[in-house]
């Protein structure tokens, strides 16, 4: 799937340059002050065994893109013979362009594997939100960490210097997720990130101390715990731990709001299913 | 190893070298402070803990004693480290140690802007000491501060912390092994976020 958004007349226009099952987008809905807002429907349900899906974003320079999913992303069963799947995710945004990427969660289902791969380029003054969650697998099935393996690489650059780059391989039989070094007694991981390039690092102190106010009211230790940090430059993290999913959809749209307010000076427009 | 190699490494790799190492828990003293620590618990944290960040530990520090770019390396490490407190805190520890270093040289043998890790296997290549035991001091040396700071933050006495890091040695061994780029340890580094947040703090990070 690849998907281009460009500015034209004052609103962003999306170019849907190639669409492959199981994903699927129908159109673009026009937002508040242009922006362009795209649900993303993965007409399978899930991922399954051996699929190989890439998602190409690129937001040309001043367009504003706001991307949300149908529904959790959900991970199925390996299947004996099959490759582990793959999701590999592109954004580019150009300069002073917009992407706000708020999917729902990523849910591994037991016996899963699978490895995906973010790889996001910002250009001068290009601005990003986006958020990723996930879960410990099937709650209704009572589920925590039954997944095999569950890969993640991510790498984030603003001008060809990388301000974010994680790796990490999660095999819970070997490794097990459930200790104090890894997620204790916590369940659900959540992150938001918000960046801009151009900014000095002392913007982003003053965006650390205002969103780490937020973190604190909503933490509750043994039930959510919040923190935020400022990125190596051009941006801060907030990363959540909670031991249900319940809480995590409206505080990341607290920190999207404060994020928003203090960066961009408006508020966040919610795509509509959450809003 | 020759004779001048190690006692170069044992100098490089004393926990009591100037430079302010006592002053860092990288988020230890939040999980101590939220009962999330306890002494009883500290091996196994140490032990997982080593599979995670002392992997990646290693391999920069490798990365850095086989002569990559240091200050690409670090820059690509300050990436790595998503909890400012802590970032910051290796970024100060580097210095200090480039400035030690380059001092008892009376040359400017390694850069002064580069993380702790990146910072140690440049000054191990540069004094000639062999990689592995480069690696392997750097993460023994790195447990024994964490072991400190635990001492500072619960009740865990001299013995029992020699104890935790004689039995960590297998752990440390498995660590400088690692060739693999990966690290997940959420927990600690929300720690070390929330640090900053605690009430009463004995540690900078």
């Amino acid at each position: 799937m690849t998907l281009r958004f460009a500015a034209e007349g004052g609103r962003t226009r999306l170019r849907v340059l190639q669409q492959d099952p199981p994903w699927k987008v129908v159109r673009a809905f026009p937002q508040a002050g242009g922006q362009a807002l795209v649900h993303l429907h993965n007409v399978s349900g899930g991922v399954l065994a051996g699929d190989r899906l890439a998602l190409d974003i690129d937001v040309a320079p001043e367009a504003a893109a706001q991307i949300t999913t149908t529904g959790a992303t959900r991970l199925y069963r390996h299947r004996a013979g099959r490759p582990d799947s793959e999701q590999q995710l592109t954004i580019s945004v150009g300069q002073h362009g917009l992407l706000e990427y708020l999917p729902d969660a990523v849910i591994p289902f037991a016996g899963s594997r699978h490895r995906l791969r973010t790889q996001v380029r910002l250009a001068p003054g290009a601005t990003l939100f986006w958020w990723e969650v996930l879960a410990p697998g099937r709650q209704a099935a009572g589920e925590r960490f039954a997944f095999e393996r569950l890969g993640a690489e991510i790498d984030v650059r603003v001008g060809g210097r990388p301000i974010l780059r994680e790796n990490f391989l999660l095999e819970p039989a070997e490794r097990p997720l459930g200790v104090t070094a890894r997620m204790g007694e916590y369940s659900y991981l959540a992150s938001f990130y918000a960046c801009r390039e151009g900014d000095p690092a002392a913007f982003w102190r003053a965006v650390e101390d205002n969103l780490n106010e937020v973190a604190n009211q909503r933490t509750q230790p043994g039930e959510t715990t919040w923190g935020v940090s400022t990125l190596a430059s051009d941006g801060v993290l907030v990363r959540g731990l909670s031991v249900t999913g319940r809480s995590i959809p409206a505080a990341l749209r607290e920190f999207w709001r404060a994020a928003r307010r203090a960066i961009g000076g408006d508020d966040p427009v919610p795509p509509r299913k959450v809003g | 190893m020759n004779d001048a190699a190690l006692l170069r490494l044992l100098q490089l790799a004393d926990s009591a070298l100037p430079m302010g190492a006592a002053a860092h828990s990288f988020g230890l003293e939040t999980l101590a402070s939220e009962g999330a620590l306890q002494p009883e618990g500290i091996e196994e944290f140490l032990r997982d803990y080593l599979e995670e960040a002392g992997a990646l530990n290693s391999v920069f520090v490798r990365r850095a004693w086989r002569s990559e770019n240091p200050s690409a390396l670090s820059e690509e490490w300050s990436a790595r480290k998503p909890a400012r407190e802590s970032r910051e805190a290796s970024l100060k520890l580097g210095r200090r140690f480039a400035a030690l270093v380059n001092r008892w040289s009376d040359a400017p043998l390694i850069e002064d802007h580069l993380h702790y890790c990146v910072a140690f296997g440049a000054a191990g290549v540069v004094l000639g000491v062999p990689e592995n035991a480069v690696v392997l001091a750097y993460l023994q040396q790195s447990m024994t501060g964490l072991v400190s700071a635990c001492q500072r933050l619960m009740p865990l006495g001299q013995a029992a912390a020699s104890k935790i890091l004689w039995n960590l040695n297998p752990a440390i061994a498995r660590a400088a092994r690692s060739e693999e780029i990966r690290c997940f340890l959420p927990l600690p580094e929300l720690a070390s976020m929330r640090h900053r947040s605690l009430e009463t703090r004995l540690f900078i990070s």
